[in-house]
């Protein structure tokens, strides 16, 4: 199947958001319109400002445009009430930060295991379904310690797997090779490469690291807010 | 914030457990003294006698007799109040006197135990008589001496008997202690003139007795066989307890309430702090897929968790400090109206440690509502970039 004969998970229909900076308001993305596919592996590349990161938080329902229209599977996130978009976060959308965000007091397995949790699965679902996953990202032995004890490289990993937990559609991962060494960037890129691979889940960066974007197969540039090119790559 | 609910909760267990001292011992003592009900002529319910024995109780022993048949009753005592005057030949000081079976007396009630010189009175009709400390100290008395009793007689008349002091009592209220004196029923029977009648009966019940039932079984019983009598419960009669009990329950009240405003302001604090230094994972738990409802549920549970925990910890500080104070042999100062201190004695009363515990329960949790509804509610993209 071609990429543009699967199904479209996720679409931004001329979106704004602003934001408010002192008396004024600072817009971050301007009538940005996007389409995701299930499976796509998409850079959101861009100087610093250009409203990557908004872009993906609109996506990613974690927040609201000022105008325009999110969809997820043609549902309208507007018509979406809160318990609705955790609900979706939790179930369908994986989410991999620049500073990890793992929570400091839980174990890695706790960690990965917490969504699977909140999808109501029993103790040992959850123990299994994280020790699964550890194993996936190369972090077997790892499952007991806590976050603080790990390498960036490795809690990212975690992330990732927590990210996984619930076998979403799209992975939104926000710079996820900011806080990692060049070494460490390549295996985790490697990774969300080799996960989509495998998976068909979809991963969407806001990145502005060249080694994201040499590994995407679609990069959507974006300047003061504006999509100013949108091109996909021949494998 | 542990510390200060589990000193808020140690408060709170070691104040129960001293309230509840304190009020079962004057319970107890005001009980000791008055016993659990008092069978009376029904017209002393409402009137005050203006004669000695104007509203006695006639045929007394039969009343008492059918009165101890009651399976829940254990002792039945014959009591007759009188006033007059108590002369040593010098000098003439009033009393309010008490004529009393001896034997059940002293052993129904704590009448021997408050013997400070002497001895209680003997049985029968002897001349035996005893006086509050107070009261022999106007007299100038002392064990031994004779003393002569001067009264009014049911029909106005004055009359006088004589007596010996065989003991001096402490009285343990001071009005009382100053005018103190009890004597056998026959040495008060022949001074106010009168046979078969009494002021009142005093009746004990067994342990465990429902006291509202044998009130109104006796008052049947002694009905139907013909006696016009009223039967008054010991906490209708022991204004003093009860006034007690409330001033006690106000100062303890408002100690409490203090309390729990402090526990309020630190755990709100606390728990404000939590919030702000938690954003940021705030911030992941909401944007992985955690209910608003959730994040809420979680910082109250943390408020929970944190106040049961501060209780065990209470539990520990209060059971120590309990036992320290109780070996201290501190000599509390009297209560009002008492002459005599009472060494502290804190109890172990499991109401005041559960109170203890859904006050701090409760208070953490109003506490941490406001901090955890913030948390909940923060957006989702600022808690994510809070630093």
């Amino acid at each position: 199947m071609g990429a543009t004969d699967r199904p479209i998970l996720l679409s931004a229909r001329s979106v704004s958001r602003s934001y408010r900076l002192g008396a004024g308001l600072v817009p971050a993305i301007r009538d940005v319109s996007l389409e995701v596919r299930a499976g796509e592996f998409v850079a959101i590349q861009g100087p610093s400002g250009s409203g990557k990161t908004t872009l993906l938080n609109l996506l990613g329902l974690l927040d609201a445009p000022d105008s325009g229209e999110i969809r997820f599977e043609e549902e309208r996130a507007a018509e979406l009430s809160e318990n609705a978009k955790s609900d979706l976060r939790r179930d369908r959308f994986g989410f991999v930060f620049q500073t990890f965000n793992l929570i400091p007091v839980l174990s890695a397995r706790e960690n990965v295991a917490y969504p699977v949790g909140l999808a109501g699965k029993t103790a040992s679902e959850r123990s299994a379904r994280a020790g699964e996953l550890l194993a996936e990202v190369g972090l077997a032995d790892k499952a007991d310690v806590r976050p603080d004890l790990l390498s960036g490289g490795q809690r990212q990993r975690v992330a990732i797997a927590r990210a996984l937990a619930n076998r979403p559609a799209v992975v939104f991962a926000d710079e996820p090779t900011a806080n990692l060494d060049s070494k460490t960037a390549d295996e985790i890129l490697d990774l969300m490469r080799a996960l989509n691979e495998e998976s068909g889940v979809a991963f969407l960066f806001a990145t502005h690291d060249p080694r994201v974007v040499a590994r995407a197969r679609r990069v959507v540039s974006l300047h003061d807010g504006r999509v100013q090119s949108d091109g996909v790559r021949e494998p | 914030m542990g510390t200060v609910v589990a000193f808020g909760f140690a408060a709170f267990a070691l104040a129960g457990g001293f309230i509840a001292q304190s009020f079962e011992g004057l319970k107890e003592g005001t009980i000791r003294s008055i016993g659990h009900l008092q069978i009376v002529d029904r017209r002393a319910v409402k009137q005050t006698e203006e004669a000695t024995l104007e509203f006695g109780l006639k045929d007394a022993g039969r009343a008492r007799a059918i009165a101890a048949a009651d399976p829940d009753v254990e002792a039945v005592l014959p009591r007759i109040e009188f006033v007059g005057l108590a002369t040593n030949g010098t000098k003439s000081v009033p009393y309010l006197g008490l004529g009393v079976d001896p034997g059940p007396e002293a052993a129904a009630t704590l009448a021997r135990e408050l013997v400070a010189a002497g001895k209680y009175l003997s049985g029968g009709d002897g001349e035996d008589v005893v006086l509050g400390t107070g009261l022999a100290s106007a007299l100038g008395a002392k064990t031994g001496d004779r003393i002569t009793l001067m009264a009014t007689t049911p029909d106005g008349s004055l009359n006088a008997v004589d007596a010996v002091v065989s003991g001096l009592v402490d009285v343990r209220i001071k009005e009382l202690n100053d005018r103190y004196l009890a004597a056998g029923i026959g040495l008060v029977s022949r001074l106010v003139e009168t046979s078969e009648t009494v002021s009142k009966l005093v009746v004990f019940l067994r342990r465990g007795a429902d006291e509202k039932k044998a009130a109104a079984r006796l008052e049947r019983s002694l009905s139907a066989a013909g006696f016009p009598i009223a039967v008054r419960h010991w906490e209708d009669l022991a204004a003093f307890y009860g006034q007690v009990k409330l001033l006690y329950i106000g100062i303890f009240g408002f100690v409490g309430a203090v309390l729990v405003v402090i526990v309020i302001l630190s755990a709100a604090i606390v728990m404000t702090m939590s919030v702000t230094e938690r954003t940021r994972e705030i911030g992941t738990l909401r944007a992985i897929g955690t209910r608003p409802s959730r994040v809420q549920a979680m910082f109250l549970a943390e408020g929970a968790v944190l106040a049961l925990a501060g209780c065990v910890a209470g539990a520990l500080v209060a059971l120590v400090i309990r036992a320290i104070l109780n070996a201290s042999g501190i000599i509390l100062p009297p209560p009002p109206g008492a002459t005599h201190g009472l060494p502290i004695n804190v109890k172990f009363y499991p109401l005041a440690y559960a109170a203890g515990i859904a006050a701090m329960v409760g208070t953490m949790l109003v506490a941490s509502w406001f901090p955890a509804r913030r948390a909940s509610r923060i957006p989702i993209v600022e808690a994510l970039t809070h630093v």
